[in-house]
């Protein structure tokens, strides 16, 4: 039902950040469970994984875009980012 | 240096109601995601479980036929496997006899009694016998003595006939005891019935076990753990193998207790079977288990209470296992022991 209506979201016409995130819950539709080599990873796992993978990626853009020199207390802002989109993905893919 | 100082001090400002902006909103996001984890509560820890019957014969013997092979789908009534019927077939010829002998006994004592009964009539006829003839004995006595003491008659004759009053006495007596003995002597049946009735229990017990060399199957569900082929020996009650029963099946998530209160039985669930994770199973929570053994707990009944020393801060929370009943699922995501996920009043299946 959710994860219908994320998908629902990346037909519209919403145009921000949600496609990218949208295209991850699509393509994450069944178990909240990951097998790798055998083994089953939780989904909280990879919305971690993706934390850290977007304020990796959000401080290479605001430092090519000059956006990082306007801010301040950097780390706490990147982790804070980060935290925002783990759980963004977690709400939107595999919350209820 | 002092432009830097004043570049950075302009631009902290915004700097600062970023990281405030960011902060805060994470903050808030965190709160309502662990919130909404606590109200839907779900677990990748679950395992796809159904109901077991070993199957056993009560009777031991040889196995002599076993048409069903491992792994193999049956039908409930459907034959399971057959004993050698030849020692039980024996002892229900055994018992029969035993029961041709006991109810042939019933009839002999039956005509006994009739003999009895007509004795004890006989005697009872004697005692009116012996009673007439004291009577006659008495009057007679009663007769001569008046005459006897004017010598109408001779004294000898007066004599003669006391004597005959006493003999008639004692027969009556004697008679009275005959017939009361030969009363009591008639008995009943009691005894013959009883022998005849044991006799039929032991032959329906025979038959019933003659019976308990057919196995066939309790439910419908799955032949496992079949190792033997026919010729194997069999112990009474020894398991042969294990009948997966197919008509319900269940996923048991495990759920901590902090979110048992969100969990009611009737809830709708979304099921994945990890053999296939893409296709979700709906399922309805049955029933919330009521225990589970605790360490803490641990120990024998009758022994004292094992209370560990201890110096823990942080307890991880208990799990009680959770019930659900999977509704519609194809057969082949379902194999008992399989990891599955559960997920509480949200998920797919769930609308």
């Amino acid at each position: 039902m959710r994860q219908k209506s994320f998908c629902f979201f990346f037909s519209s016409k919403r145009t921000t950040l949600l496609p990218l995130l949208a295209l991850n819950g699509c393509a994450l539709h069944g178990a909240p469970s990951f097998p790798i080599v055998g083994a089953y990873f939780p989904a909280w796992m990879l919305c971690a994984l993706t934390g850290v993978a977007v304020a990796v990626g959000l401080r290479v853009v605001f430092l090519l875009t000059g956006i990082d020199a306007l801010l301040s207390f950097r780390l706490f802002t990147y982790v804070a980012l980060g935290t925002l989109a783990a759980l963004a993905l977690w709400a939107l893919a595999f919350g209820p | 240096m002092s432009m830097g100082r004043v570049r950075m001090g302009g631009k902290s400002r915004i700097g600062i109601l970023i990281a405030v902006v960011c902060i805060g909103a994470a903050t808030l996001a965190g709160l309502y995601v662990a919130y909404q984890d606590d109200s839907y509560p779900s677990t990748d820890s679950a395992a796809i479980d159904a109901e077991l019957v070993h199957v056993a014969s009560v009777v031991g013997g040889r196995l002599i036929d076993l048409p069903v092979h491992e792994n193999q789908h049956v039908h409930k009534g459907e034959l399971l496997y057959r004993l050698d019927p030849e020692p039980y077939a024996l002892t229900v010829r055994q018992a029969e006899a035993n029961l041709a002998l006991a109810t042939a006994e019933l009839e002999n004592q039956r005509r006994l009694l009739a003999v009895r009964t007509a004795q004890a009539a006989t005697a009872r006829d004697q005692v009116t016998r012996a009673q007439t003839n004291r009577d006659l004995t008495d009057r007679t006595v009663a007769r001569l003595a008046p005459l006897a003491s004017h010598a109408y008659v001779p004294l000898q004759q007066y004599d003669q006939a006391k004597v005959a009053r006493n003999d008639a006495e004692i027969s009556l007596s004697q008679a009275r005891q005959q017939s009361a003995a030969a009363d009591v002597a008639i008995g009943d049946l009691a005894s013959a019935t009883a022998t005849q009735a044991a006799s039929q229990a032991a032959l329906d017990r025979a038959r019933y076990e003659l019976r308990q060399t057919t196995v066939t199957a309790p439910a419908d569900g799955y032949v496992t753990s079949l190792r033997v082929k026919a010729g194997e020996v069999l112990a009474p009650s020894q398991v042969l193998f294990t009948l997966i029963a197919d008509d319900a099946w269940y996923a048991v998530a495990n759920l901590r207790e902090l979110t048992l209160p969100m969990v009611h039985p009737g809830d709708c669930a979304t099921v994945y079977s990890m053999i296939d994770r893409r296709t979700p199973i709906q399922g309805r929570v049955e029933s919330i288990g009521w225990g589970v053994l605790s360490a803490d707990s641990a120990g024998l009944a009758r022994s004292l209470p094992l209370v560990p020393r201890q110096m823990d801060w942080v307890h991880v929370a208990q799990r009680f296992p959770v019930r659900v009943r999977l509704q519609g699922a194809a057969p082949t995501l379902l194999r008992m022991g399989a990891t599955a996920t559960v997920e509480i009043r949200h998920g797919a299946a769930c609308p």
